[in-house]
């Protein structure tokens, strides 16, 4: 579904090139289950971000779906990020001042064509699927991380998307609620066919995914250390 | 799904302004005195000119008038320039010059006027009006009808028959009722004047509040040096306009020099009158605008300040399929409704003010300047929304995500 070919992606600190990933070469499968494990700062997230299309890539090619998407408009790229990827982050990123079921709605507003769900009974269903119906009129900073982590989980999941992209899933979370973010995620690969890709650099987490890749200093290298 | 996300950016903006009410109604307080200054000032001005209008649409059309100086002076290139002296200096016209003008035979009305202003006292009350001495054609030129009574005759005037014709809003002062005041006696200075008939309202200030009389009674007395400050010379045929404007120039310059008098028709005085309100309007909006300035500016400063504070917010937006036009018509939307919202309060403060000081002053508001107002406010908010709204959307996705 995704591939990436030689793909590199380099920063400017002032003068200074710093390469984030460089030659990272990748095929990420319908129905995937993907762990991407490395230490911090190894540019495992430029990684998610790369395949996510929220970042282009310096050099090299990332291909949708058969179709080139490096060198697409901010426009294009947006609109095929709304639709085919879902993220979640570490700190949640949910917005404040919407309540939970405005942020699950929030990617049904920047959708360019008409939507072939009602977009309210679906965040009901999602929310519902989560146990968290009954706060879906909360305010984001009046529940817990974990259910703030499945209202981010029920949003990255409204557009229907291909692929969910978890960065450090767990990472604010106590170990138990962890688990049940990471079990909620398998569920989805499992039970409703979407690919699953975890950025961690937990290995224990890593073992739950069907694939895993290892990276250091921005490659892929064989085995983890 | 269109109107949708235009009522989601809307909404949204709401209630951003929710949190930050203090805030918001600050920034929009710029706008608002803005607003309101513009909008008073172009009240103040179309008032005037409406006004000055009135006065000229008093008198019939087809007006040539005669008073001494010189406005009208395109020809010699002093345009508007010259407009000052026209009420100052130049001939005094006499009755000679009026037995003259009477001599051309294309003007079917030959209306001399003398006019002060002078304290009329009745029995009980004193009342501010004018004094007019003028000739029996006034009233036709004046457009002027009855309401109680009649008007003077050309015999009053050569019998030099001490008798007034009031103006309804001065027979109403100086009366319990304007009916009252035919058959009483009014008293101007010195002179003393028998109400003969009230004339009907017609929203001349000068007329309304007016004590016309025959002009020789007032010869020596009220009219010290027996002289007159405008000669009308009225027609029913338009076409004899410039035929009675060339014998009376003609008839006049035997005693007087060019430039010691002005022959103009009413509607280039309108013009020239009209001409110089545009200017001082343009100045006093120019000045006024100033305020809606810095009323901008002060949008663009906030703007820039809830960019900085929703950096996150952006990244998230933009993760989840945000366009940078979708997050640049967020910003927008805030500062065009925060300045709609400050100028449509000035626009409500502008037209209280407008209907509070309406009955002392002329002033008025049109649809004109309301549209301005809206089109000006929201303008500014574009204008100024426009670049901190930029910012937020050239924020890279990642390092607006990663925003604490």
């Amino acid at each position: 579904m995704i591939k990436l070919v030689n793909v590199c992606k380099s920063y400017f600190l002032g003068d200074e090139e710093v390469k984030a990933v460089c030659n990272i070469n990748l095929e990420i499968k319908d129905k995937d289950y993907i762990g991407i494990l490395g230490t911090s700062g190894s540019g495992k997230s430029t990684l998610m971000y790369l395949i996510g299309l929220l970042e282009q890539p310096t050099s090299g090619k990332v291909i949708l779906e058969g179709k080139d998407v490096s060198k697409l408009s901010d426009t294009d790229l947006s609109k095929i990020r709304n639709k085919t990827v879902g993220f979640v982050f570490q700190q949640f990123n949910l917005i404040n001042r919407f309540t939970v079921l405005e942020n699950v709605l929030l990617p049904t507003k920047y959708s360019k064509r008409d939507l072939d769900f009602d977009p309210i009974k679906r965040a009901d269903e999602l929310l519902t699927h989560f146990g968290i119906f009954d706060r879906r009129n909360f305010f984001p900073n009046k529940i817990s991380g974990g259910q703030q982590q499945r209202v981010a989980i029920a949003r990255a999941l409204i557009m229907k998307p291909k692929v969910i992209l978890a960065d450090e899933p767990t990472g604010n979370l106590d170990s138990k609620t962890g688990d049940e973010i990471i079990k909620l995620l398998s569920s989805l690969n499992k039970e409703l066919g979407v690919t699953v890709i975890i950025v961690t650099h937990e290995k224990e987490i890593a073992k739950k995914t069907k694939r895993r890749i290892y990276i250091k200093d921005g490659k892929i290298v064989e085995k983890y250390l | 799904m269109k109107i949708q996300n235009g009522w989601h950016l809307v909404k949204a903006a709401l209630e951003g302004f929710k949190r930050n009410k203090v805030r918001s109604l600050l920034t929009s307080l710029g706008i608002m005195i803005g607003v309101l200054s513009v909008v008073l000032l172009i009240a103040l001005g179309l008032g005037l000119k409406n006004y000055l209008r009135q006065q000229f649409e008093s008198l019939g059309a087809n007006l040539v008038i005669i008073f001494p100086g010189n406005i009208s002076s395109s020809e010699e290139g002093g345009g508007i320039a010259n407009f000052g002296p026209g009420f100052a200096g130049g001939a005094d016209f006499d009755e000679k010059d009026y037995l003259s003008l009477t001599r051309i035979s294309e003007a079917d009305y030959v209306v001399p006027l003398f006019m002060k202003s002078s304290v009329i006292e009745s029995e009980t009350e004193r009342k501010f009006g004018y004094f007019m001495g003028t000739n029996e054609q006034a009233f036709k030129i004046l457009n002027l009808e009855t309401l109680e009574g009649k008007f003077f005759t050309k015999s009053d005037l050569t019998a030099r028959t001490k008798v007034a014709v009031l103006g309804q809003n001065l027979a109403d002062g100086l009366y319990e009722d304007s009916k009252d005041a035919v058959g009483k006696t009014i008293r101007v200075g010195e002179q003393r004047f028998k109400v003969i008939g009230v004339a009907k309202k017609k929203g001349d200030r000068e007329q309304d509040n007016g004590v016309i009389t025959p002009y020789k009674t007032s010869f020596g007395t009220l009219n010290s040096g027996k002289t007159f400050f405008t000669i009308y010379l009225g027609t029913t045929d338009e076409k004899s306009i410039e035929v009675i404007k060339r014998r009376a120039e003609e008839i006049l310059l035997k005693r007087y020099k060019k430039g010691d008098f002005t022959v103009t028709e009413q509607t280039e005085i309108l013009s020239t009158v009209n001409q110089i309100f545009s200017i001082v309007n343009a100045i006093l909006v120019a000045i006024g605008s100033i305020s809606l300035l810095v009323g901008g500016i002060g949008i663009m400063n906030i703007m820039y300040a809830t960019v900085t504070e929703r950096t996150k917010e952006v990244g998230i937006r933009r993760a989840v399929g945000a366009t940078q036009w979708d997050i640049l018509k967020q910003f927008l939307t805030e500062s065009v409704l925060l300045s709609i919202f400050g100028g449509s309060l000035g626009l409500i403060i502008a037209s209280l003010i407008v209907l509070i000081v309406r009955r002392f002053f002329p002033v008025s508001l049109n649809l004109l300047a309301v549209f301005i107002a809206i089109a000006v406010s929201s303008g500014i908010g574009i204008f100024f929304g426009v670049f901190p709204a930029r910012r937020a959307a050239k924020l890279p996705p990642i390092e607006a995500i990663r925003y604490e």
